[in-house]
């Protein structure tokens, strides 16, 4: 890869503590262990693992949403901690998140328009109120909605659609990098393939680069160009989709992708 | 043939509410035959889960009520026991396994407490109870079975609590377990636990199997035969084996077609246009018409006939009408 990587993550740690209690010593629990990884322009890389491997947590991080123990996060060859708050500010226009419950992600108060053009009102996008709502028209039929959507709340829409909604805010403030947090977990298989394809063909337009969160394997094989397994806050194996997938060389590896039933009956991994 | 364990016919299970009568399940048939495993699959508000529901009769209550059709278990309709007739049947003949094992254990008991129960509700006395809860724990799994009997079930993994939902539900041995998404919670290592778990306790006992999930891998990995549900209906109706090798619904197609894979990266995946009809009120016709790619070619404003195709296979779409001639026609009936 000549290009440099968009993310880099070195060495990220966190450890949260753990409140003592009667014959029971204070402890600390290490979530993420020395996680390093890159992400290429335009590339997607997936954090896979099972609950409590610390996956979601490496991803809060890179957001700032959650403050790392140590280790650090460089965009663009650039740490987070060492901008200033100005900067900062501007950063934060180019990473962006979906999270995977698009019930609990969107304010309920709030119409369509107003999700959608807020990010864009405090980055300075846009120089007026109506270029704004232009902006945002664009947008919600980029994802595919009717532009009717805008004056609209969320709950009238069914979760694929809020999904979108919720993609189409995180791309209101033209982010280069996007954290997919299991998006499409809490979705129906019919809709979860629109919410993929969406997010195939916005990486072909725009040249986007993703952070995909996720325990789906499926997803991973369709979508993902590097893997990362993720096993009690480690990354215990890395490598292409199909060097991850056809040949791991770890055993808790293995036995994760034995794991998943297939969809042939004739091939019984699991119960034979 | 021999008489089937469960036989629904023509189920028919609504929910009232302010904007209408919902017709969640809208004229349901299918057979569970003694030591089968019986899959229904479809997405969130197909139905399936208040069929798994009609069955116990454990409907929420006042909204939903079985409005007609018939439940026969070893040949007697479930539909006319008394409350405690059922009772008896419930966790007896057939129990059940939900998705959630948080929200189905009591947190206020210990685990003893709530597996000891249901044998000693049916009959049991305190210490053959301790003794078939020992002996329960140690069956699916649980290494360390006296000391799980005396923890709550905050202390345990969701798998862990899964495996003490199935040893409760298998107390009485009965002949029929429904499990609703019983691994939809669950990490995938977990799952393939409790799945092989499920599949040893159905060759073990010659347990049947309802087996109501989302999943078509877990369909795959489990069932004989399935039934496809969609808006209320059963839309497909096959051999496991049938079904992935040649899905003959459109619907049934379309999900197969939506599942992300390593063999279509690059390529978009089949996305299923438009939104299910509202199920207070479901089209008179086809109820997959607005979403169909074969709508086109069929009289969809007429409700489907449910084709036999024979071995086990029935299809409610127009496309397999034996009557039908248009063109286009191959001779399965699909259109390529």
């Amino acid at each position: 890869m000549s290009d440099a990587p968009i993310l880099s993550v070195k060495g990220l740690r966190k450890e949260f503590g753990q409140r003592g209690g009667f014959l029971k010593p204070k402890g600390l629990k290490v979530a993420v262990d020395d996680v390093s990884f890159d992400i290429p322009k335009g590339k997607t890389l997936a954090l896979v693992g099972e609950s409590g491997s610390g996956k979601s947590t490496v991803g809060l991080m890179i957001l700032g949403l959650l403050e790392s123990t140590g280790g650090e996060v460089l965009f663009e060859g650039r740490s987070l901690a060492s901008r200033s708050a100005a900067d900062r500010h501007r950063f934060r226009r180019e990473m962006q998140v979906v999270f995977q419950d698009p019930y609990a992600s969107l304010n309920a108060r709030m119409t369509v328009r107003e999700a959608v053009t807020e990010g864009m009102r405090i980055h300075g996008i846009g120089a007026s109120a109506a270029e704004r709502d232009d902006r945002a028209k664009r947008l919600v039929e980029q994802v595919n909605l009717d532009a009717s959507a805008l004056d609209r709340y969320p709950h009238e829409f069914s979760g694929g659609q809020r999904q979108r909604i919720a993609i189409a805010r995180a791309l209101s403030v033209e982010p280069r990098f996007l954290v997919l947090d299991e998006p499409t977990s809490a979705l129906d298989v019919s809709v979860q393939s629109q919410v993929l394809n969406l997010l195939r063909q916005l990486q072909n337009d725009f040249g986007l680069s993703y952070l995909f969160v996720t325990h789906n394997l499926g997803v991973v094989e369709y979508l993902a160009d590097e893997v990362c397994v993720m096993q009690r806050g480690r990354i215990v194996e890395r490598g292409t989709v199909d060097e991850v997938f056809d040949s791991p060389k770890q055993e808790y590896t293995a036995r994760l992708l034995g794991s998943i039933p297939s969809t042939d009956p004739n091939v019984r991994r699991l119960t034979g | 043939m021999s008489q089937p364990l469960l036989e629904v016919r023509d189920l028919h299970t609504f929910l009232s509410s302010p904007r209408g009568t919902a017709r969640a399940v809208d004229g349901v048939n299918f057979t569970v035959d003694p030591g089968q495993i019986r899959a229904i699959v479809g997405e969130s508000g197909c139905g399936k889960s208040m069929t798994a529901l009609s069955i116990m009769q454990l409907l929420p209550e006042p909204a939903g009520y079985i409005d007609r059709g018939q439940i026969l278990f070893e040949g007697r309709d479930l539909l006319d026991l008394t409350w405690s007739q059922m009772g008896d049947v419930r966790g007896n003949d057939i129990a059940m396994i939900f998705q959630e094992p948080m929200t189905s254990l009591n947190p206020t008991f210990t685990i003893g407490n709530q597996v000891r129960e249901s044998a000693i509700v049916h009959g049991k006395s305190k210490a053959e109870a301790q003794e078939l809860a020992l002996d329960l724990l140690s069956r699916v799994g649980i290494e360390n079975p006296g000391a799980t009997l005396r923890q709550y079930p905050y202390e345990l993994s969701g798998g862990m609590r899964q495996r003490v939902m199935i040893s409760i539900a298998l107390a009485n041995r009965p002949k029929l377990l429904i499990a609703d998404e019983p691994t939809t919670a669950l990490d995938v290592t977990v799952q393939a636990q409790i799945l092989r778990l499920m599949r040893d306790m159905q060759r073990d006992f010659g347990m049947a199997i309802l087996l109501i999930t989302h999943d078509l891998g877990v369909v795959a990995e489990m069932a004989d035969v399935v039934s496809v549900m969609y808006a209320g209906q059963v839309v497909e109706e096959s051999p496991v084996h049938e079904l992935f090798r040649e899905p003959k619904h459109p619907y049934t197609r379309d999900l197969l077609a939506s599942l992300p894979s390593r063999e279509a990266r690059g390529k978009a995946l089949r996305v299923i246009g438009g939104t299910v009809p509202p199920s207070t009120a479901w089209p008179k016709g086809c109820r997959y018409a607005n979403r169909c790619q074969f709508c086109d070619q069929v009289p969809w404003e007429t409700p489907p006939p449910n084709n036999d195709l024979g071995d086990g296979v029935r299809v409610r779409c127009h496309l397999f009408d034996p009557g039908r001639t248009d063109e286009g026609r191959t001779e399965k009936g699909v259109p390529a």
